[in-house]
């Protein structure tokens, strides 16, 4: 048993769990131990996925840093963790975004903050689990826990429709979700009858003997609950309202991690398990996601609320991430994988920094600004480089990402691809047309005068993801090396008619 | 010898509730001293009875000719029995649900209501069960409108009515029944395949139960009867009565491997599931709401009985963890009851302010029954269709799954008053007390026995072996 805090990957997930339920036993009123043990616990457990990133051998196609422990024998349940490459860089990502999203709560939250952290931490618990979890069960259990903290996170520290959105959340996500564990209840079932052992390993049930009809029915069981988080039009409704009212740290979480659960769960779950169902999908969810670009990127340009706009342009990144995905080509899903962190770095920044707009003037409308550049040149700067990685410019981190998904995805889906292209350079239009109307012209509001620059709080948490927004752009190899054996054995997992067992990739054999 | 001992011991514990319950009908009436102490005894009965109460050896004992057949499976449900048993005391002896003078009936009719539930669980034939679900049920009639207050007697009488017609129905099935297997038996009872007459006889008795139990369409009763008794008695309803219906029906469910039978609870679980999560939807009192959710919660529960052997440990992991959300809930509800209809659920709003970690155990509560993880009610629920999957009810296991995607809008209505709702202007501020031990436990309970299921599952599975 000591291997749950010896194992750095299961440490992770305790770590900022049991972190958050410490905290309840600090007292309510006492503001600087509460957001200095928040701050202590996320940064120690950015430590700790620092740790499994100089630990992990980017040249095993294997999961690395594995834990097996019996939980529930009964079922063939067992605390299973083990991360590739690419939940690597996804946890890495979370644990990045953590410190950062408690440092941008300091002042911001101002209620019942003893509740806030807590809930922080365990949904950073969730998250990471969510990556990290080899059995199913343990993946569900994360997955569905990672709701209530959110929830509260949205419903009790939102804007006014907080209510409206985190039920919503709430539901839309369960409801997309509830099918996903019949269809795991039956697989498991069918794997039970075809080799008479219980068993929820991600892996042990990577091949599983099924019927194309079964595949097609479980995959889109998965497919639905995963498209909901993406979020996949028309699966996105709950986004908007949700991004909108939760509070400048749950957007950037929302953003940052959660929609990459679902494209996560596409990769580690959906289509290795179901690949002649997932064969039958890939053209229809890249049709979609495609739809969501164009969709996303035109709705996110009428926007006049600047984070309504952010989160209609996730949308759009994200039908670009699926595509890459469901191309099943080298270059697209590396780039997917690597459009995910960045996403999350820039679409995170952006909430970041319309939060810190907001809690100056407490207005996101974008005509209630213009001419910040002369009194916030700072922001200014930061703002754009953000804006320009979000855009996808050549030299940032956006542009890696999603030109190696639109060259990869070339090859599979010609239309496809060249209809995404469109996204790209709505994206531009409506982005920059933002930034000109909040930091150019003249400064027409008084109350915009007297604004004051970012902070040296401000800067210490915006600081690290430009530093990876621009790292990422002129040296993404480190990072595309990492995930590359993933990659490769996911579209090897992918192909529906496989090659026979023996030459299938180690991660298929359970230890 | 060591049958007889055991045999003894576990007499003694009904023998000790009965002398319990004499003693708080009686004593106070001559001892004058005694006056207002009738919970205390009857609680200091009930948690005495849990402390030696030892679990069975791993062997059916039966008793006068067969009535009475004592094995692990009926001893884990009696142990679960008396816990609740317990819970529901604490609770009357917080707040003492009937006046001073009605005092010592409430718990004399309380003691032997459970007394009746554990005759039940361990009857050996049909007919002893009819008459343990007889004692079970009449002190609860009187209980329901011990307060004689309007809503009280509407209880009561509602109460009575339903479960008079569902005791007819039984009591016909019986008879039908017994012309056949004259022995009455459950082993009897199993052998040979039915032919019509006695379809019909297992199809009475087995809508008499499903009185019992609460499925739709034989719920009728059940969100009057949950509203206007005092909550307390609710709470035992909900978590206690269902429980011996729902052992009763699987025992005459597992006699049939197939035929009218089995399709008839399919549809009685498909059309539970479907029935009362969306007649909760509309429900704005709590006791309301947790009546239809105890009735979508009977509906999982016959959904789980298709998981065979698997869905009855399933069942039996499912019931105390039901029933420590349902116990809870209620003990929340009466701490903040003002009037006997018990709180809206609008009353609650702001209770996370005023009330933390009320406001915290409730919620645990609600997303439990709701299944939401890391709750045991997720557990539950996960181990419940587990087996219907496995045993290829793949189609019932989808309605119950979406039904309980639907289920989460009402549970989340409690949390949003509590959380995201101003604190109303003249909150209640009784103090928890006694109740906020049972709620103290029963919300550890809800967290802890999820994710550490694993004593509780084997204590389940062994118990199920024996049903």
């Amino acid at each position: 048993m000591t291997e749950l805090l010896t194992n750095p990957l299961s440490l992770s997930i305790i770590l900022p769990a049991a972190a958050g339920l410490a905290l309840l036993a600090v007292p309510r009123d006492n503001e600087p131990l509460l957001k200095g043990a928040a701050l202590a616990a996320t940064l120690a457990t950015l430590l700790v996925t620092l740790k499994l990133y100089a630990g992990f051998d980017p040249a095993l196609a294997a999961m690395q840093f594995r834990l097996d422990l019996a939980w529930i024998p009964a079922y063939g349940i067992s605390y299973a963790l083990g991360i590739d490459g690419i939940s690597l860089l996804l946890i890495a990502l979370t644990a990045l975004l953590m410190p950062v999203s408690v440092l941008a709560s300091f002042s911001y939250i101002k209620e019942a903050q003893r509740g806030y952290y807590v809930c922080l931490l365990l949904l950073e618990a969730a998250m990471i689990g969510v990556f990290a979890a080899l059995d199913l069960f343990v993946f569900y259990l994360f997955w569905e826990g990672m709701l209530i903290p959110m929830y509260f996170l949205i419903g009790v520290w939102g804007g006014p429709r907080r209510i409206y959105a985190a039920l919503k959340f709430f539901i839309y996500t369960m409801a997309g979700s509830v099918l996903m564990l019949a269809a795991i209840l039956w697989v498991v079932a069918a794997q039970h009858a075809a080799t008479g052992v219980w068993t929820f390993s991600i892996p042990a049930l990577y091949g599983a003997a099924l019927t194309p009809e079964a595949q097609f029915w479980l995959f889109a069981a998965f497919a639905l609950a995963f498209a909901v988080k993406v979020p996949l039009f028309p699966f996105h409704t709950w986004l908007p309202d949700a991004h909108v009212e939760a509070p400048t740290a749950g957007s950037v979480l929302l953003a940052g991690v959660l929609l990459k659960m679902g494209v996560y769960g596409y990769i580690r779950l959906a289509v290795p398990m179901f690949p002649r169902g997932a064969a039958e999908f890939a053209p229809w969810l890249a049709a979609l996601g495609v739809t969501g670009v164009i969709y996303g990127s035109l709705v996110a340009w009428t926007q006049r609320d600047m984070k309504k706009m952010v989160a209609y342009s996730s949308v759009a990144h994200l039908g670009v991430v699926m595509l890459g995905v469901m191309a099943f080509e080298p270059a697209a899903v590396a780039g997917a994988v690597l459009q995910m962190v960045n996403h999350g770095l820039s679409t995170g920044a952006l909430f970041l920094l319309v939060g810190v707009l907001y809690e100056r003037r407490h207005t996101r409308m974008i005509e209630d600004y213009g001419g910040l550049a002369k009194v916030m040149p700072g922001f200014a700067a930061v703002f754009m480089i953000v804006t320009l990685s979000s855009i996808g410019l050549p030299g940032l981190n956006g542009f890696v990402g999603e030109a190696l998904i639109l060259f990869g995805s070339f090859l599979a889906y010609p239309w496809l691809a060249s209809l995404a292209v469109s996204g790209v350079v709505l994206s531009a239009v409506y982005m920059l047309g933002m930034y000109q109307a909040v930091m150019f012209g003249p400064l027409r509001h008084t109350e915009n005068k007297i604004l004051k620059d970012l902070s040296p709080r401000e800067w210490l948490y915006l600081l690290p993801l430009l530093f990876f927004i621009v790292l990422i752009g002129v040296w993404p190899n480190p990072f595309l090396r990492r995930a590359q054996a993933a990659v490769d054995s996911y579209i090897q997992l992918a192909q529906p008619y496989p090659a026979p067992p023996d030459t299938l990739p180690a991660v298929v054999v359970r230890k | 010898m060591e049958h007889m001992n055991y045999a003894a011991s576990a007499f003694s514990v009904p023998l000790l509730l009965l002398l319990a319950a004499l003693a708080a009908l009686l004593l106070p009436l001559f001892i004058r001293a005694l006056r207002g102490t009738q919970g205390l005894m009857a609680l200091g009965a009930a948690l005495a009875a849990l402390t030696f109460f030892r679990l069975a050896p791993q062997v059916e004992i039966s008793l006068f000719n067969g009535a009475i057949a004592l094995n692990p499976a009926s001893a884990y449900l009696w142990l679960f029995t008396l816990g609740v048993l317990a819970a529901v005391l604490a609770l009357s002896v917080y707040r003492p649900p009937a006046g001073e003078e009605n005092a010592g009936e409430y718990y004399f009719l309380l003691l032997l209501s459970a007394l009746g539930l554990m005759a039940l669980i361990a009857a050996g034939d049909l007919f002893t069960a009819f008459i343990a679900l007889e004692l079970l049920s009449l002190p609860l009639y009187a209980l329901a409108g011990i307060r004689r207050s309007k809503p009280g007697l509407e209880a009561a009488y509602k109460y009575f009515m339903l479960g008079a017609l569902g005791s007819a129905f039984t009591v016909l099935g019986i008879a039908v029944l017994n012309a056949l297997y004259p022995a009455l038996t459950f082993d009897a009872l199993g052998q040979g395949t039915p032919g019509p007459l006695a379809l019909a006889g297992f199809l009475l008795v087995i809508s008499g139960f499903a009185f019992k139990t609460a499925l739709v369409p034989f719920h009728m009763w059940v969100p009057d009867a949950y509203e206007g008794a005092p909550t307390q008695i609710s709470a035992f309803m909900g978590a206690a009565v269902k429980a011996g219906g729902v052992v009763l029906l699987w025992r005459l469910f597992s006699l049939f491997d197939g035929g009218p039978v089995r399709e008839i609870f399919w549809w009685l679980a498909a059309i539970t599931a479907v029935g009362a999560n969306l007649a909760a939807l509309a429900q704005t009192g709590l006791k309301r709401l947790l009546a239809y959710s105890s009735v979508a919660h009977a509906g999982y529960l016959a959904v789980a009985f298709f998981g065979g052997r698997q869905g009855f440990e399933a069942v039996l992991f499912y019931l105390p963890v039901y029933a420590m959300a349902t116990i809870g809930a209620f003990a929340v509800a009466l701490v903040l009851e003002k009037d006997e209809r018990g709180p809206q659920i609008e009353d609650l709003a702001g209770l996370a302010r005023t009330r933390p970690w009320l406001a915290a155990a409730m919620a645990a509560f609600m997303f439990s029954l709701a299944g939401v993880p890391p709750l045991a009610g997720f557990f539950a629920k996960f181990y419940a269709f587990a087996g219907a999957v496995t045993a290829g009810y793949t189609g019932l296991v989808v309605i119950a799954v979406i039904m309980s995607a639907v289920s989460i809008y009402y549970y989340l209505r409690v949390t949003v008053a509590m959380y995201m709702k101003p604190p109303a202007a003249d909150t209640h501020a009784e103090p928890a007390g006694l109740a906020g031990a049972v709620i103290a436990l029963m919300a550890a309970g809800v967290i802890l026995a999820g994710i550490f299921s694993r004593p509780l599952l084997a204590a389940a599975v062994g118990a199920a072996r024996w049903f």
